[in-house]
């Protein structure tokens, strides 16, 4: 399992090699299978510490759900963004294409597992869910931007495109990313909860209603003083 | 002076030739001299164009076309040519350091799950916003079922009704699910229910699932956990419509009426 973490290393500090090798077609599935390894045991890593506010099933329960709720925004975003870079001009496979999104992946759950101590001290601290459930959406915030810039990045080395192309595959990659964050944010929200209010019981999933944007604003409306979230 | 005048600038010029033969000649044969991009990009900077392929797979060694300027010009033409992808770096054993860290974070998610006590509370879940487990006089709590209970004395009494909900000042917020349980480690207490007298009676009546009983004598009306504060003074009319139910305790005998 350690030497499959070998292939952090490589995305972190040599990145455009890395992204060469994808473009490349070196050693794709061995890369393929310890980004994903990789990035289910710090998902789950990061998901049990979330989870642990709660009660021990609930930390369980986000184990589980958290890499399950990455890997399904994975699969549901990966054919669109495929299709749209044949459209515009790219020459990658679909196999490249999931390499480099696994890669984004990959590198938001690297750094949700360096934030994850932080995310523990203030469990251990902290007194209010609400800003608890904020400091998370914040956490996920950055650790999915800087995903979303190594796909920038490596998709401009992978796909071999100048000019008007280039052009059109940051467009391409602007909106595959809005799609990406709603349907990340909508997939969030079925899965509820992953943190577990406090003085509600353990349940697997929580009946649908509201939407995740409504609930944040709420929150920070009851971290102000504004509104009380029932 | 004057024929010394144009041997010296014949000099000169030919100390500057030389110096510019010998920057042309290092610029030639040391190409890397001109700065090259950084190593790897930080995270925090706009990230570097990468060279297309085409580009990269140049040959390096393409003839000039003639003279000095010429071979100048195609030196340079390399330095820009050459990729820009940098040097691999050495490797300082990420994996290791995460893997490390992983199973840090591992041992503390079990160590702070570990319960401390027997109310099942651990070092995650003990700070104050989890007042549900927080055991004190005044705690609200609701099971899997319909009653709600506020805890006294380490006993669970029953709020007997939405009124009585109301009139001892309880809130929803104030209300705490817990497991079922959770609530069985609590032996059961006196029903909290509204205290009906009215003027001119001395009998004091609880009101609990829609019927009235008649409460005994004042020992009872204090076990029951009752003070006077609680006795609501209404018509003598409201209490005779209310049925009656069984009085407290339940062997005092036919309740007399108010």
């Amino acid at each position: 399992m350690i030497r499959q973490l070998g292939v952090i290393e490589a995305i972190l500090r040599n990145r455009f090699h890395f992204f060469h090798e994808i473009r490349d077609d070196v050693e794709l599935p061995r890369k393929l299978r310890a980004m994903l390894l990789s990035s289910l045991t710090f998902f789950a890593l990061y998901g049990a510490v979330m989870g642990s506010t709660h009660s021990v099933w609930q930390a369980l329960s986000s184990a589980v759900k958290l890499p399950v709720l990455f890997l399904a925004t994975l699969f549901i975003c990966s054919p669109t963004l495929y299709i749209f870079n044949v459209l515009f001009g790219s020459n990658q496979t679909l196999r490249q294409n999931v390499a480099l999104i696994l890669t984004a992946v990959t590198v938001t759950a690297v750094v949700l597992l360096s934030f994850a101590p932080i995310t523990l001290f203030f469990l251990l601290t902290t007194s209010q869910y609400q800003f608890f459930k904020l400091l998370n959406v914040g956490i996920f915030t950055a650790a999915g931007f800087m995903g979303v810039r190594f796909l920038s990045q490596g998709m401009r080395v992978v796909a071999e495109v100048g000019g008007e192309g280039d052009r059109n595959l940051h467009l391409v990659l602007r909106l595959w990313m809005l799609l990406y964050a709603f349907v990340g944010s909508q997939l969030a929200w079925t899965m509820r909860p992953f943190f577990g209010a406090p003085s509600i019981p353990f349940e697997l999933f929580r009946q649908l209603g509201g939407n995740f944007y409504a609930n944040i604003f709420a929150s920070i409306g009851e971290i102000l003083g504004f509104v009380t979230v029932q | 002076m004057r024929e010394n005048d144009p041997s010296k600038i014949d000099q000169l010029l030919d100390l500057l030739l030389d110096a510019l033969q010998e920057r042309q000649s290092e610029r030639g044969v040391e190409p890397s001299a001109i700065p090259a991009p950084p190593a790897e990009e930080s995270l925090a900077g706009d990230a570097p164009e990468p060279v297309p392929a085409v580009r990269q797979e140049e040959p390096a060694d393409v003839e000039p076309v003639a003279g000095p300027d010429a071979d100048a010009d195609a030196a340079e033409e390399d330095v820009i040519a050459a990729p820009v992808v940098p040097e691999k770096l050495a490797p300082i054993y990420l994996d290791r350091m995460l893997g490390r860290l992983a199973i840090f974070l591992a041992i503390l998610v079990v160590l702070v799950n570990v319960p401390f006590n027997r109310y099942g509370t651990n070092l995650a879940r003990a700070m104050p916003d989890v007042k549900a487990l927080v055991i004190r006089d005044g705690l609200v709590l609701k099971g899997e079922g319909e009653k709600i209970y506020v805890l006294e004395d380490n006993r669970l009494r029953w709020i007997s009704s939405l009124d009585a909900f109301e009139y001892y000042g309880y809130s929803w917020e104030q209300v705490n699910l817990v497991d079922d349980e959770f609530l069985d480690q609590f032996p059961p207490g006196p029903p909290l229910s509204l205290v009906y007298k009215c003027n001119g009676s001395p009998h004091i009546y609880t009101i609990e699932n829609g019927v009235k009983r008649w409460i005994k004598d004042i020992p009872t009306f204090e076990e029951q956990g009752y003070v006077w504060d609680d006795v609501q003074i209404v018509p003598c009319r409201t209490i005779d419509d209310i049925p009656s139910g069984p009085p407290i305790p339940p062997d005092a005998g036919e309740p007399p009426p108010p």
